[in-house]
């Protein structure tokens, strides 16, 4: 709780000296144009296989605020989690003409041994068997679900060759967005998961869990996922 | 006046030494330096690179190894299936006991020069050592433990955070210092001094059949077993075919075809005492391994094509072989106190 008093502590103590102002960015997640509430409500996919949720989890990296001159970028890994609602604090300059991240994390990260904080294994998003991170997670139930207890498990990895499944994502935003805003909400609509470039259907793949030709299927929809919130 | 001065002089050298003594308390790990053996290549990557490499480190290390408490049902350590009179292999098991009399489905690989290595395990899943602990610990028919169980049971024990503290600077138990612990054990057993080394560094001598059987290796076995890590840490399918577990091998990593029933080099180093052989451990003796090869099927689909060509040996050769590979047996290694619990 203190921490979050903290943020936005320094969310309000805003613009400084070189004409950067911070401001929040919200990740905030939606489906049938509606904000996600886990494990009760009711959502339907484009092929009208109704769903719940009970996990939400991802991985976003390399932030940049991308302007005309060189862009800062953030080294930092945040995991989202659709069961929080952290917000990520960041520093804006002018002119700038869009957001820049990665969907999931870099290569680099996928084989750097053991680590904290976000990439801790002990966050559920790191297989042991076939090393690697799992840059997306998404687990639910579903009645057009074949698998055990009819579930949904849409863990998305991968980081290799052809098989890699982290995305870079980019977002125009209009120059004068942060004039009279002091906070950015990106929201992922996962209306998209299933029907973006690729059909993803339930009763066909509810279960994806391994690196491969699935993940990277399904990697390639994360593309349009992301949206600004008006 | 005298007397002052040396109450006072006294009284400085006793603080001092107090000081000096709070000090040590506080003392930080003392780094030990990991030794490449003589004719050994310099590890194509520095495992302890991030993870420097110390005595505390390496004890704790040496500690969690040991420590069945941290499996599901108390029964199974790392050392289970990894027995050092086997050179950290399961000995004279073809597959090794998970928790709760389970089985697994693969023969436990022996823990030597683990550091040259650069991806473990026999299909590679593992891509850096630090991250390997995860796999047996979590694996419900290996240690069955959930890493945050894991976690708070090495919590709970006070040894371990005195330990954590000795190792890392402060009590703080997380995941990151417990894997990187574990590393600097198992990273450091090194194996180099069986009685081949002693013969390559010129201290001890081959018998004859020794040496003719060194003869025949060189000839026959070395592309893939090379010296002196007596592996080229490379995937290869070597004739074995598809078992009741469909163990495809490299192919379930790299989803490529052609790796299918690939399976990692092993090193050969104390290969009298990692018995039994292959990734099911379904060869029992090192005879029979040797009679796989002179018997291979030199047709089969996808059999690594430095096995095309028939291996074609006496009775006499190879025993001269299995000789040889008897003085890859490194007693030193295996009855290291410094190894042991």
């Amino acid at each position: 709780m203190n921490k979050h008093f903290l943020l936005w502590g320094i969310i309000f103590c805003s613009i400084n000296c070189s004409g950067q102002k911070k401001i929040a960015l919200y990740f905030e997640n939606i489906a049938n144009g509606k904000k996600i509430v886990l494990n009760d409500c009711v959502y339907s996919n484009i092929f009208g296989e109704k769903y719940t949720i009970t996990k939400l989890k991802y991985y976003v990296s390399n932030i940049c605020f991308v302007t005309k001159a060189v862009s800062e970028i953030d080294k930092k890994v945040y995991l989202i989690d659709a069961s929080k609602g952290d917000s990520i604090v960041k520093r804006v300059g002018r002119k700038i003409k869009g957001i820049s991240f990665l969907l999931g994390v870099d290569s680099a990260l996928n084989c750097s041994g053991a680590q904290s904080g976000t990439l801790d294994p002990l966050n559920d998003m790191f297989w042991t068997w076939n090393n690697g991170y799992i840059m997306f997670k998404l687990e639910g139930k579903s009645d057009t679900s074949k698998a055990d207890k009819n579930r949904i498990e849409q863990h998305i990895g991968g980081y290799k060759g052809a098989y890699k499944t982290m995305r870079k994502i980019f977002i125009p935003i209009d120059e004068k967005y942060f004039m009279n805003k002091n906070s950015l909400t990106i929201q992922l609509n996962l209306d998209e998961y299933w029907k973006g470039i690729n059909e993803i259907r339930i009763a066909e793949n509810p279960v994806i869990a391994a690196p491969g030709v699935l993940a990277k299927k399904a990697a390639d929809n994360f593309t349009k996922i992301f949206s600004i919130k008006n | 006046m005298k007397i002052r001065i040396t109450i006072f002089l006294s009284l400085f050298i006793a603080v001092s030494l107090l000081f000096i003594g709070a000090s040590k308390k506080m003392q930080v790990p003392t780094p030990i330096a990991f030794i490449i053996p003589k004719g050994f290549p310099k590890p194509a990557t520095n495992i302890f690179a991030k993870n420097k490499l110390t005595e505390e480190g390496f004890l704790l290390g040496k500690k969690l190894f040991y420590d069945a408490r941290l499996s599901k049902d108390g029964e199974v350590s790392c050392a289970s299936c990894h027995q050092q009179f086997a050179a950290f292999a399961t000995y004279d098991h073809d597959l090794s006991h998970g928790v709760f009399n389970s089985f697994s489905n693969r023969n436990a690989p022996a823990l030597i020069n683990l550091a040259w290595m650069k991806e473990w395990h026999w299909d590679g899943g593992i891509n850096h050592l630090e991250n390997q602990p995860l796999s047996p610990l979590s694996a419900t028919n290996e240690m069955g433990e959930k890493l945050d169980t894991v976690l708070m049971k090495i919590k709970a024990d006070t040894s371990y955070r005195r330990m954590f503290k000795l190792a890392f600077g402060d009590a703080n138990i997380t995941s990151e210092r417990m894997l990187k612990a574990i590393t600097q054990f198992v990273g450091s057993l090194v194996s180099a001094n069986s009685k081949y080394d002693k013969v390559k560094r010129g201290e001890d001598k081959f018998i004859l059949p020794e040496e003719k059987g060194y003869e025949i290796f060189k000839a026959n076995c070395n592309t893939c077993h090379i010296e002196p890590l007596f592996t080229d840490n490379s995937f290869r399918n070597n004739g074995i075919t598809l078992n009741r577990f469909k163990d495809v091998g490299r192919q379930g990593i790299s989803l490529d075809n052609k790796d299918s029933l690939k399976f990692k080099v092993p090193t050969l180093r104390n290969v009298g005492l990692t018995l039994p052989y292959m990734h099911d451990g379904q060869l029992k003796v090192l005879d029979k391994v040797i009679a796989h090869y002179t018997s291979l099927d030199t047709a089969l689909k996808n059999l690594d094509p430095l096995l095309k060509r028939k291996l074609i040996l006496t009775d006499k050769e190879k025993k001269q072989l299995e000789m040889f590979l008897y003085t890859l047996t490194d007693t030193s290694f295996t009855k290291n106190k410094r190894y042991a619990l």
